[in-house]
Protein backbone atom coordinates (compact mmCIF):
# COMPACT_ATOMS: atom_id res chain seq x y z
CA UNK A 1 0.00 0.00 0.00
CA UNK A 2 1.76 3.30 -0.83
CA UNK A 3 1.20 5.80 1.20
CA UNK A 4 0.28 9.06 0.35
CA UNK A 5 2.11 12.28 1.87
CA UNK A 6 -0.35 14.88 3.56
CA UNK A 7 1.44 17.44 1.92
CA UNK A 8 0.33 15.96 -1.94
CA UNK A 9 -2.91 16.14 -0.90
CA UNK A 10 -3.72 18.88 0.58
CA UNK A 11 -1.68 20.63 -2.30
CA UNK A 12 -3.61 18.85 -5.36
CA UNK A 13 -3.18 16.54 -7.73
CA UNK A 14 0.38 17.57 -10.18
CA UNK A 15 0.38 18.40 -13.50
CA UNK A 16 2.13 20.07 -15.86
CA UNK A 17 1.66 23.77 -16.67
CA UNK A 18 2.51 25.40 -20.13
CA UNK A 19 2.25 28.97 -19.37
CA UNK A 20 2.09 31.55 -22.42
CA UNK A 21 2.94 35.03 -21.62
CA UNK A 22 3.66 36.66 -25.02
CA UNK A 23 1.02 39.95 -25.62
CA UNK A 24 -0.85 39.96 -28.62
CA UNK A 25 -0.84 43.69 -29.84
CA UNK A 26 -3.17 45.11 -32.16
CA UNK A 27 -3.10 48.59 -34.10
CA UNK A 28 -7.12 48.85 -34.90
CA UNK A 29 -7.89 51.99 -36.92
CA UNK A 30 -11.00 53.79 -35.88
CA UNK A 31 -11.70 54.09 -39.42
CA UNK A 32 -13.77 57.18 -40.69
CA UNK A 33 -16.98 57.10 -38.68
CA UNK A 34 -15.87 56.38 -35.04
CA UNK A 35 -12.93 58.48 -35.84
CA UNK A 36 -15.26 61.41 -36.13
CA UNK A 37 -16.37 60.47 -32.82
CA UNK A 38 -12.91 60.41 -31.28
CA UNK A 39 -11.96 64.10 -33.08
CA UNK A 40 -14.49 65.70 -31.57
CA UNK A 41 -14.14 64.94 -28.07
CA UNK A 42 -10.81 65.75 -28.28
CA UNK A 43 -10.29 69.23 -30.06
CA UNK A 44 -13.84 69.97 -28.99
CA UNK A 45 -15.04 68.16 -25.93
CA UNK A 46 -18.15 66.98 -28.11
CA UNK A 47 -20.47 64.44 -28.30
CA UNK A 48 -21.47 63.78 -31.63
CA UNK A 49 -23.75 60.91 -33.05
CA UNK A 50 -24.34 60.25 -36.89
CA UNK A 51 -28.42 60.50 -37.79
CA UNK A 52 -30.37 58.24 -40.43
CA UNK A 53 -31.50 59.97 -43.46
CA UNK A 54 -34.83 57.63 -42.87
CA UNK A 55 -35.70 57.21 -39.60
CA UNK A 56 -33.61 59.83 -38.34
CA UNK A 57 -32.96 57.87 -35.92
CA UNK A 58 -29.12 58.88 -34.29
CA UNK A 59 -26.63 56.10 -33.79
CA UNK A 60 -23.79 56.47 -30.82
CA UNK A 61 -21.04 54.51 -31.74
CA UNK A 62 -22.07 55.63 -35.40
CA UNK A 63 -22.51 53.53 -37.81
CA UNK A 64 -22.65 53.26 -41.76
CA UNK A 65 -25.79 51.64 -42.33
CA UNK A 66 -28.79 52.62 -40.28
CA UNK A 67 -29.33 48.64 -38.16
CA UNK A 68 -32.83 49.42 -38.55
CA UNK A 69 -34.11 51.15 -42.34
CA UNK A 70 -30.53 48.89 -43.55
CA UNK A 71 -29.88 52.40 -45.51
CA UNK A 72 -26.46 54.01 -46.00
CA UNK A 73 -26.43 56.81 -43.74
CA UNK A 74 -24.36 59.36 -45.27
CA UNK A 75 -22.37 61.98 -43.02
CA UNK A 76 -25.24 63.71 -41.61
CA UNK A 77 -23.82 64.51 -37.82
CA UNK A 78 -25.50 65.47 -34.62
CA UNK A 79 -24.31 66.91 -31.65
CA UNK A 80 -25.26 65.24 -28.00
CA UNK A 81 -26.79 67.02 -25.00
CA UNK A 82 -23.62 66.21 -22.53
CA UNK A 83 -26.63 66.02 -19.61
CA UNK A 84 -28.80 63.36 -18.97
CA UNK A 85 -30.67 61.06 -16.59
CA UNK A 86 -29.15 57.77 -15.17
CA UNK A 87 -31.03 55.50 -16.82
CA UNK A 88 -30.20 51.94 -14.86
CA UNK A 89 -26.55 52.00 -12.89
CA UNK A 90 -24.84 49.04 -11.42
CA UNK A 91 -21.89 49.06 -9.45
CA UNK A 92 -18.82 46.58 -9.30
CA UNK A 93 -17.37 44.72 -6.49
CA UNK A 94 -14.90 42.47 -8.78
CA UNK A 95 -12.49 44.03 -10.34
CA UNK A 96 -12.52 44.13 -14.30
CA UNK A 97 -9.31 44.20 -16.67
CA UNK A 98 -7.61 46.98 -17.53
CA UNK A 99 -7.85 46.58 -21.37
CA UNK A 100 -4.97 49.11 -21.89
CA UNK A 101 -2.39 47.80 -19.34
CA UNK A 102 -3.78 44.29 -19.33
CA UNK A 103 -4.10 44.55 -15.64
CA UNK A 104 -6.87 43.76 -13.06
CA UNK A 105 -7.95 47.46 -11.93
CA UNK A 106 -10.12 48.14 -8.95
CA UNK A 107 -12.71 50.40 -11.03
CA UNK A 108 -13.89 52.73 -8.49
CA UNK A 109 -16.98 53.87 -10.62
CA UNK A 110 -20.26 52.77 -11.01
CA UNK A 111 -21.26 51.92 -14.26
CA UNK A 112 -24.18 53.51 -15.68
CA UNK A 113 -26.23 53.86 -19.22
CA UNK A 114 -27.01 57.63 -19.44
CA UNK A 115 -30.27 58.65 -21.41
CA UNK A 116 -29.15 61.89 -22.69
CA UNK A 117 -31.59 64.43 -22.93
CA UNK A 118 -32.41 63.96 -26.41
CA UNK A 119 -32.87 60.32 -26.72
CA UNK A 120 -29.67 58.79 -27.45
CA UNK A 121 -28.75 56.17 -24.52
CA UNK A 122 -24.75 56.33 -23.46
CA UNK A 123 -22.87 54.08 -21.59
CA UNK A 124 -20.27 55.55 -19.15
CA UNK A 125 -19.38 56.07 -15.14
CA UNK A 126 -20.91 57.90 -12.45
CA UNK A 127 -18.68 59.65 -10.43
CA UNK A 128 -21.28 59.14 -7.22
CA UNK A 129 -20.02 56.03 -5.31
CA UNK A 130 -22.09 56.02 -2.07
CA UNK A 131 -24.37 53.13 -3.12
CA UNK A 132 -26.97 54.74 -1.06
CA UNK A 133 -27.17 57.97 -3.28
CA UNK A 134 -27.26 55.69 -6.73
CA UNK A 135 -30.52 56.01 -8.27
CA UNK A 136 -32.69 55.73 -11.53
CA UNK A 137 -33.84 58.92 -12.75
CA UNK A 138 -30.55 61.46 -11.35
CA UNK A 139 -30.00 64.06 -13.73
CA UNK A 140 -26.28 63.90 -14.61
CA UNK A 141 -23.43 65.89 -16.71
CA UNK A 142 -20.44 64.49 -18.47
CA UNK A 143 -17.27 65.61 -17.14
CA UNK A 144 -14.29 65.70 -19.14
CA UNK A 145 -10.52 65.65 -18.86
CA UNK A 146 -9.22 69.07 -18.96
CA UNK A 147 -6.20 68.54 -20.64
CA UNK A 148 -6.03 68.99 -24.33
CA UNK A 149 -2.78 66.37 -24.29
CA UNK A 150 -5.11 63.73 -21.59
CA UNK A 151 -7.40 63.77 -24.29
CA UNK A 152 -7.27 61.62 -27.59
CA UNK A 153 -8.24 58.24 -25.43
CA UNK A 154 -11.63 57.84 -26.95
CA UNK A 155 -14.65 56.84 -24.61
CA UNK A 156 -12.09 57.78 -21.48
CA UNK A 157 -11.44 61.26 -22.67
CA UNK A 158 -14.79 61.93 -20.40
CA UNK A 159 -13.78 61.25 -17.20
CA UNK A 160 -17.31 60.11 -15.72
CA UNK A 161 -21.04 61.89 -15.26
CA UNK A 162 -21.46 64.02 -12.54
CA UNK A 163 -24.35 64.61 -10.08
CA UNK A 164 -26.12 68.03 -10.85
CA UNK A 165 -27.50 69.49 -7.89
CA UNK A 166 -31.43 70.64 -8.61
CA UNK B 1 -30.02 19.03 -56.88
CA UNK B 2 -33.36 20.81 -57.08
CA UNK B 3 -32.13 23.79 -58.29
CA UNK B 4 -28.98 25.64 -58.74
CA UNK B 5 -27.37 27.86 -56.95
CA UNK B 6 -26.37 31.09 -59.07
CA UNK B 7 -23.73 33.94 -58.28
CA UNK B 8 -25.39 37.25 -59.67
CA UNK B 9 -22.65 39.90 -58.30
CA UNK B 10 -18.89 40.15 -56.41
CA UNK B 11 -17.10 42.60 -55.45
CA UNK B 12 -13.20 43.19 -54.23
CA UNK B 13 -11.36 46.23 -52.52
CA UNK B 14 -8.42 46.89 -54.22
CA UNK B 15 -5.81 44.62 -52.38
CA UNK B 16 -3.33 47.11 -49.62
CA UNK B 17 -0.45 46.59 -47.25
CA UNK B 18 -2.32 48.84 -45.10
CA UNK B 19 -5.31 50.23 -44.61
CA UNK B 20 -5.04 52.26 -41.35
CA UNK B 21 -7.99 54.73 -43.01
CA UNK B 22 -10.47 52.22 -42.19
CA UNK B 23 -11.45 49.82 -39.92
CA UNK B 24 -13.18 46.25 -40.43
CA UNK B 25 -16.97 47.35 -40.41
CA UNK B 26 -16.16 50.27 -43.22
CA UNK B 27 -13.54 47.89 -45.17
CA UNK B 28 -16.04 44.73 -45.94
CA UNK B 29 -18.99 47.94 -46.54
CA UNK B 30 -16.36 49.11 -49.32
CA UNK B 31 -17.44 45.86 -51.14
CA UNK B 32 -21.03 44.88 -49.92
CA UNK B 33 -21.96 49.05 -51.17
CA UNK B 34 -20.55 47.64 -54.66
CA UNK B 35 -22.82 44.31 -54.72
CA UNK B 36 -25.86 46.33 -53.72
CA UNK B 37 -25.25 49.00 -56.33
CA UNK B 38 -24.75 46.55 -59.33
CA UNK B 39 -27.84 44.15 -58.28
CA UNK B 40 -30.45 47.29 -57.20
CA UNK B 41 -30.81 45.61 -54.16
CA UNK B 42 -30.71 46.62 -51.19
CA UNK B 43 -29.53 44.90 -47.54
CA UNK B 44 -33.02 44.54 -46.32
CA UNK B 45 -33.49 42.54 -49.58
CA UNK B 46 -31.09 39.83 -48.24
CA UNK B 47 -32.83 36.65 -45.97
CA UNK B 48 -29.60 35.82 -44.94
CA UNK B 49 -26.04 36.81 -44.19
CA UNK B 50 -22.72 34.60 -43.91
CA UNK B 51 -19.49 36.17 -43.27
CA UNK B 52 -16.10 35.21 -42.92
CA UNK B 53 -13.42 36.54 -40.57
CA UNK B 54 -11.27 35.55 -37.90
CA UNK B 55 -11.33 36.55 -34.34
CA UNK B 56 -7.39 36.69 -33.74
CA UNK B 57 -6.68 38.57 -37.23
CA UNK B 58 -10.01 40.85 -36.23
CA UNK B 59 -8.49 40.81 -32.51
CA UNK B 60 -11.90 40.36 -31.17
CA UNK B 61 -14.04 37.08 -30.45
CA UNK B 62 -17.52 36.60 -32.33
CA UNK B 63 -15.45 38.77 -34.82
CA UNK B 64 -19.21 39.27 -36.71
CA UNK B 65 -20.21 41.42 -34.41
CA UNK B 66 -17.95 43.68 -35.85
CA UNK B 67 -19.95 43.74 -39.57
CA UNK B 68 -23.48 43.50 -38.11
CA UNK B 69 -24.73 46.46 -39.14
CA UNK B 70 -23.13 46.85 -43.09
CA UNK B 71 -24.13 42.98 -43.90
CA UNK B 72 -27.95 44.10 -43.00
CA UNK B 73 -28.10 41.66 -40.03
CA UNK B 74 -29.46 43.42 -37.25
CA UNK B 75 -32.95 41.41 -36.15
CA UNK B 76 -31.80 39.21 -38.89
CA UNK B 77 -29.89 36.08 -40.33
CA UNK B 78 -26.20 35.92 -40.10
CA UNK B 79 -23.62 33.16 -39.86
CA UNK B 80 -20.07 33.56 -39.31
CA UNK B 81 -17.34 30.95 -41.31
CA UNK B 82 -13.90 31.36 -39.46
CA UNK B 83 -11.91 29.42 -42.30
CA UNK B 84 -11.29 31.33 -45.78
CA UNK B 85 -14.28 32.96 -47.49
CA UNK B 86 -14.29 30.03 -49.94
CA UNK B 87 -15.94 28.32 -47.20
CA UNK B 88 -18.93 30.99 -46.78
CA UNK B 89 -19.87 30.65 -50.78
CA UNK B 90 -20.32 27.13 -49.37
CA UNK B 91 -22.50 27.68 -46.49
CA UNK B 92 -24.31 30.53 -48.63
CA UNK B 93 -25.10 27.65 -51.27
CA UNK B 94 -26.19 24.95 -48.88
CA UNK B 95 -28.48 27.33 -47.20
CA UNK B 96 -30.21 28.23 -50.27
CA UNK B 97 -30.40 24.85 -51.36
CA UNK B 98 -32.33 24.45 -48.06
CA UNK B 99 -35.00 26.21 -49.25
CA UNK B 100 -34.86 28.11 -46.15
CA UNK B 101 -32.85 31.06 -47.43
CA UNK B 102 -33.31 32.66 -50.78
CA UNK B 103 -30.91 35.92 -51.29
CA UNK B 104 -27.50 35.61 -49.35
CA UNK B 105 -25.51 38.21 -49.02
CA UNK B 106 -21.49 36.41 -48.71
CA UNK B 107 -19.07 39.11 -46.91
CA UNK B 108 -15.20 38.31 -46.31
CA UNK B 109 -12.42 40.92 -44.90
CA UNK B 110 -9.50 40.52 -43.05
CA UNK B 111 -7.00 43.46 -41.71
CA UNK B 112 -3.71 41.15 -41.07
CA UNK B 113 -2.12 44.63 -41.19
CA UNK B 114 -3.45 45.49 -37.68
CA UNK B 115 -1.96 42.40 -35.81
CA UNK B 116 1.15 40.71 -35.83
CA UNK B 117 1.01 38.03 -38.25
CA UNK B 118 3.59 35.54 -36.68
CA UNK B 119 2.00 35.35 -33.16
CA UNK B 120 -1.29 35.47 -34.56
CA UNK B 121 -0.57 32.14 -36.75
CA UNK B 122 1.11 30.66 -33.52
CA UNK B 123 -2.36 30.91 -32.08
CA UNK B 124 -3.31 28.28 -34.65
CA UNK B 125 -1.34 26.04 -33.34
CA UNK B 126 -2.95 23.70 -30.50
CA UNK B 127 -1.79 25.26 -27.29
CA UNK B 128 -0.28 22.54 -25.66
CA UNK B 129 2.04 20.71 -27.84
CA UNK B 130 2.78 22.42 -31.06
CA UNK B 131 2.64 26.13 -30.35
CA UNK B 132 5.50 26.03 -27.69
CA UNK B 133 7.78 25.24 -30.76
CA UNK B 134 7.18 29.14 -32.18
CA UNK B 135 5.90 27.95 -35.68
CA UNK B 136 3.80 30.05 -37.50
CA UNK B 137 2.49 29.15 -41.53
CA UNK B 138 5.75 30.18 -42.83
CA UNK B 139 8.09 28.23 -40.67
CA UNK B 140 5.31 25.56 -41.04
CA UNK B 141 5.08 26.18 -44.82
CA UNK B 142 8.67 25.74 -45.34
CA UNK B 143 9.05 22.22 -43.87
CA UNK B 144 6.38 21.41 -46.24
CA UNK B 145 8.66 22.88 -49.34
CA UNK B 146 11.30 21.40 -48.22
CA UNK B 147 9.92 18.16 -47.78
CA UNK B 148 7.78 18.18 -51.68
CA UNK B 149 11.66 19.13 -53.13
CA UNK B 150 13.12 16.40 -51.94
CA UNK B 151 10.62 13.61 -52.46
CA UNK B 152 10.14 14.86 -56.47
CA UNK B 153 12.89 16.81 -57.37
CA UNK B 154 10.99 20.26 -57.26
CA UNK B 155 13.11 23.13 -57.46
CA UNK B 156 13.60 26.62 -56.84
CA UNK B 157 13.74 27.82 -60.06
CA UNK B 158 10.57 26.34 -60.71
CA UNK B 159 8.80 27.70 -57.59
CA UNK B 160 10.36 31.07 -58.62
CA UNK B 161 8.69 30.66 -62.58
CA UNK B 162 5.29 30.48 -60.67
CA UNK B 163 6.39 33.83 -58.60
CA UNK B 164 7.38 35.50 -61.72
CA UNK B 165 4.40 34.59 -63.70
CA UNK B 166 1.84 35.30 -60.82
CA UNK B 167 3.18 38.94 -60.17
CA UNK B 168 3.13 39.46 -64.07
CA UNK B 169 -0.95 38.44 -64.29
CA UNK B 170 -1.28 40.97 -61.51
CA UNK B 171 -0.19 43.90 -63.37
CA UNK B 172 -4.02 43.38 -65.55
CA UNK B 173 -5.36 43.07 -62.38
CA UNK B 174 -7.02 46.29 -61.25
CA UNK B 175 -7.67 44.48 -57.42
CA UNK B 176 -4.02 43.42 -56.98
CA UNK B 177 -1.63 44.72 -54.19
CA UNK B 178 1.84 43.82 -55.95
CA UNK B 179 1.97 43.80 -59.66
CA UNK B 180 5.44 43.66 -60.72
CA UNK B 181 7.88 42.20 -63.58
CA UNK B 182 10.64 40.21 -62.01
CA UNK B 183 12.59 37.66 -62.86
CA UNK B 184 13.01 34.15 -61.63
CA UNK B 185 17.04 35.54 -60.42
CA UNK B 186 15.36 38.24 -58.57
CA UNK B 187 12.72 35.92 -56.64
CA UNK B 188 15.80 33.48 -55.86
CA UNK B 189 18.42 36.58 -54.84
CA UNK B 190 15.32 37.77 -52.59
CA UNK B 191 16.06 37.83 -48.88
CA UNK B 192 15.72 34.22 -47.12
CA UNK B 193 13.15 34.16 -44.40
CA UNK B 194 13.29 30.45 -43.75
CA UNK B 195 14.82 27.97 -45.56
CA UNK B 196 13.85 27.17 -48.56
CA UNK B 197 11.03 30.11 -48.73
CA UNK B 198 12.62 33.30 -50.15
CA UNK B 199 10.47 36.71 -49.61
CA UNK B 200 9.31 37.03 -52.97
CA UNK B 201 8.13 33.03 -52.18
CA UNK B 202 5.37 34.25 -50.36
CA UNK B 203 2.88 36.98 -49.91
CA UNK B 204 2.94 40.20 -47.85
CA UNK B 205 1.00 41.39 -45.51
CA UNK B 206 -2.65 42.59 -47.03
CA UNK B 207 -5.92 44.04 -45.99
CA UNK B 208 -8.73 43.88 -48.04
CA UNK B 209 -12.43 42.14 -48.20
CA UNK B 210 -14.90 40.35 -50.94
CA UNK B 211 -18.59 40.70 -51.42
CA UNK B 212 -21.23 38.34 -53.05
CA UNK B 213 -25.07 38.34 -53.70
CA UNK B 214 -25.82 34.26 -54.26
CA UNK B 215 -29.60 33.49 -54.82
CA UNK B 216 -31.25 30.01 -56.32
CA UNK B 217 -32.11 29.58 -60.33
CA UNK B 218 -35.84 30.81 -60.15
CA UNK B 219 -34.68 34.30 -58.54
CA UNK B 220 -31.05 34.65 -60.86
CA UNK B 221 -32.51 34.83 -63.74
CA UNK B 222 -35.30 38.15 -62.80
CA UNK B 223 -31.56 39.41 -61.28
CA UNK B 224 -29.05 39.50 -63.19
CA UNK B 225 -27.95 38.92 -67.11
CA UNK B 226 -24.80 37.42 -66.86
CA UNK B 227 -25.62 34.37 -63.86
CA UNK B 228 -22.42 32.18 -63.08
CA UNK B 229 -23.60 28.93 -61.04
CA UNK B 230 -21.76 26.85 -58.40
CA UNK B 231 -21.97 23.34 -60.55
CA UNK B 232 -19.57 21.60 -57.74
CA UNK B 233 -18.01 22.03 -54.43
CA UNK B 234 -16.53 20.25 -51.52
CA UNK B 235 -13.99 20.72 -48.68
CA UNK B 236 -12.13 18.10 -47.06
CA UNK B 237 -9.93 18.39 -43.33
CA UNK B 238 -6.83 16.48 -42.53
CA UNK B 239 -4.74 16.24 -39.58
CA UNK B 240 -3.12 18.68 -37.57
CA UNK B 241 0.21 17.59 -36.33
CA UNK B 242 2.36 17.36 -39.12
CA UNK B 243 3.87 14.30 -38.47
CA UNK B 244 0.91 12.68 -39.12
CA UNK B 245 0.78 12.85 -43.12
CA UNK B 246 3.30 12.93 -45.40
CA UNK B 247 3.29 16.82 -46.48
CA UNK B 248 5.08 16.00 -49.76
CA UNK B 249 1.06 15.25 -51.09
CA UNK B 250 -2.33 16.61 -50.28
CA UNK B 251 -4.40 13.99 -49.17
CA UNK B 252 -7.57 16.54 -48.15
CA UNK B 253 -7.09 18.66 -52.00
CA UNK B 254 -7.16 15.51 -53.65
CA UNK B 255 -10.47 14.53 -51.74
CA UNK B 256 -12.18 17.15 -52.41
CA UNK B 257 -11.59 18.00 -55.78
CA UNK B 258 -12.79 14.09 -56.73
CA UNK B 259 -16.16 14.98 -54.65
CA UNK B 260 -16.43 19.16 -56.20
CA UNK B 261 -15.69 17.57 -59.56
CA UNK B 262 -18.14 14.25 -59.21
CA UNK B 263 -20.60 16.96 -58.69
CA UNK B 264 -19.80 19.04 -61.70
CA UNK B 265 -19.45 15.80 -63.31
CA UNK B 266 -15.83 16.52 -64.61
CA UNK B 267 -13.76 13.39 -65.12
CA UNK B 268 -11.04 15.22 -67.20
CA UNK B 269 -10.02 18.27 -65.65
CA UNK B 270 -7.28 19.37 -67.71
CA UNK B 271 -9.27 19.62 -70.73
CA UNK B 272 -13.06 20.56 -69.38
CA UNK B 273 -11.56 23.46 -67.00
CA UNK B 274 -10.83 26.61 -69.01
CA UNK B 275 -9.18 28.67 -65.81
CA UNK B 276 -7.96 27.93 -62.39
CA UNK B 277 -7.69 30.11 -59.68
CA UNK B 278 -6.13 28.96 -56.62
CA UNK B 279 -4.78 29.71 -53.22
CA UNK B 280 -0.80 29.58 -52.67
CA UNK B 281 0.71 31.68 -50.10
CA UNK B 282 3.71 30.53 -51.09
CA UNK B 283 5.34 29.64 -54.44
CA UNK B 284 5.58 25.87 -53.81
CA UNK B 285 1.82 25.49 -53.32
CA UNK B 286 1.38 25.77 -57.05
CA UNK B 287 2.82 22.96 -58.09
CA UNK B 288 1.71 20.95 -55.23
CA UNK B 289 -1.85 21.72 -55.51
CA UNK B 290 -2.30 21.36 -59.66
CA UNK B 291 -0.91 17.90 -58.57
CA UNK B 292 -3.78 17.47 -55.45
CA UNK B 293 -6.10 19.06 -57.93
CA UNK B 294 -5.71 16.43 -60.26
CA UNK B 295 -4.23 18.53 -63.36
CA UNK B 296 -1.29 16.24 -63.46
CA UNK B 297 0.25 13.33 -61.80
CA UNK B 298 1.90 12.98 -58.36
CA UNK B 299 5.10 14.35 -58.03
CA UNK B 300 5.10 16.31 -62.14
CA UNK B 301 3.56 20.12 -60.62
CA UNK B 302 7.41 21.06 -61.30
CA UNK B 303 6.88 19.97 -64.87
CA UNK B 304 3.51 21.61 -65.36
CA UNK B 305 4.80 24.98 -64.20
CA UNK B 306 7.51 24.95 -66.63
CA UNK B 307 5.53 24.09 -69.51
CA UNK B 308 3.37 26.75 -71.66
CA UNK B 309 -0.21 25.11 -70.47
CA UNK B 310 -0.25 27.16 -67.08
CA UNK B 311 0.66 30.78 -68.83
CA UNK B 312 -2.07 33.09 -70.60
CA UNK B 313 -3.27 31.27 -73.29
CA UNK B 314 -2.47 27.85 -72.38
CA UNK B 315 -4.41 24.74 -72.11
CA UNK B 316 -4.87 25.68 -68.38
CA UNK B 317 -4.06 29.58 -67.29
CA UNK B 318 -3.41 29.25 -63.52
CA UNK B 319 -4.18 32.55 -62.03
CA UNK B 320 -4.69 35.33 -64.76
CA UNK B 321 -5.43 37.87 -61.69
CA UNK B 322 -2.21 36.87 -60.36
CA UNK B 323 -3.56 34.68 -57.27
CA UNK B 324 -2.78 35.39 -53.88
CA UNK B 325 1.17 35.87 -53.89
CA UNK B 326 1.14 39.85 -55.12
CA UNK B 327 -1.33 39.85 -51.98
CA UNK B 328 -4.75 38.94 -50.85
CA UNK B 329 -5.49 38.66 -47.17
CA UNK B 330 -5.60 34.75 -45.80
CA UNK B 331 -9.61 34.46 -45.28
CA UNK B 332 -10.41 36.50 -48.07
CA UNK B 333 -7.98 34.89 -50.62
CA UNK B 334 -9.91 31.71 -51.63
CA UNK B 335 -13.50 33.66 -51.81
CA UNK B 336 -11.24 36.33 -53.77
CA UNK B 337 -10.26 33.14 -56.42
CA UNK B 338 -14.39 32.26 -56.76
CA UNK B 339 -14.98 37.01 -57.58
CA UNK B 340 -12.47 36.39 -60.21
CA UNK B 341 -13.71 33.55 -61.68
CA UNK B 342 -17.43 35.17 -61.74
CA UNK B 343 -15.42 37.75 -63.83
CA UNK B 344 -13.76 35.28 -66.41
CA UNK B 345 -17.50 33.79 -66.82
CA UNK B 346 -19.21 36.76 -66.94
CA UNK B 347 -16.53 37.69 -69.82
CA UNK B 348 -15.66 40.98 -67.53
CA UNK B 349 -12.08 39.87 -66.65
CA UNK B 350 -10.88 43.34 -68.68
CA UNK B 351 -6.98 42.41 -69.66
CA UNK B 352 -6.89 39.40 -67.53
CA UNK B 353 -9.51 37.38 -69.62
CA UNK B 354 -9.49 34.03 -70.63
CA UNK B 355 -11.12 34.23 -73.95
CA UNK B 356 -14.35 31.90 -74.10
CA UNK B 357 -14.21 30.53 -70.40
CA UNK B 358 -16.68 28.31 -69.53
CA UNK B 359 -16.04 26.52 -66.56
CA UNK B 360 -13.64 27.42 -63.68
CA UNK B 361 -12.04 25.96 -60.88
CA UNK B 362 -11.63 28.09 -57.22
CA UNK B 363 -9.73 26.64 -54.82
CA UNK B 364 -8.93 27.78 -50.82
CA UNK B 365 -7.72 26.44 -48.32
CA UNK B 366 -7.29 27.69 -44.46
CA UNK B 367 -4.61 26.53 -41.66
CA UNK B 368 -1.29 24.95 -41.28
CA UNK B 369 0.09 23.51 -44.73
CA UNK B 370 -3.16 23.72 -46.38
CA UNK B 371 -4.64 21.49 -43.46
CA UNK B 372 -8.36 22.32 -44.30
CA UNK B 373 -8.54 22.27 -48.68
CA UNK B 374 -11.81 23.65 -50.55
CA UNK B 375 -12.52 23.16 -54.48
CA UNK B 376 -15.30 25.32 -56.04
CA UNK B 377 -16.07 24.55 -59.93
CA UNK B 378 -18.24 27.46 -61.27
CA UNK B 379 -20.12 27.56 -64.63
CA UNK B 380 -21.60 29.76 -67.12
CA UNK B 381 -23.74 27.53 -69.06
Amino acid sequence: MVKESPKKKAEGPEYIRIKFNAPRLYNWSTGKYLGKVYAEAKENKKLVGNRCPQCKEIWLPPTPVCPKCKVDMGWDWVELPQTGAVYQYTYLVYPLWDPHYGEKWANPYPSAIILLDNGVYYRHWLEEKDKEKLKAGTRVQAVWKEDYEERGQGVQDILYFRTLEE
Amino acid sequence: MAERVGIIAVAQTKYHPNRTDVNEEELAYEAIKQVLEETGLTLSDMDSAVTCSQDFLDGRTISSMNIQHVVGAHLGHEDNISEDGINAVYAAMGQILSGHQHIVLVEAHTKESQGDKSLIENAAFDAIFMRQLGLDFTSAAALQARRYMYKYGITAEQCAKVVVRNHANAKNNPFAQEPMDISVDDVLGSKMLISPIRLLDTKPISDGACAMILAPEGKVKKLTRKPVWILGASNCYETHYLGDRDLADCDALVKAAQKAYNMAGITNPLRQIDVAEISTEYSYQEPLWLEGLGFCDQGEGGKLVDSRATKMGGKLPVNPSGGVLPGNPNGVAGMARVAEAVLQLRGEAGDRQVKGAKVALTHGYTGICGQHQAVMILGNM
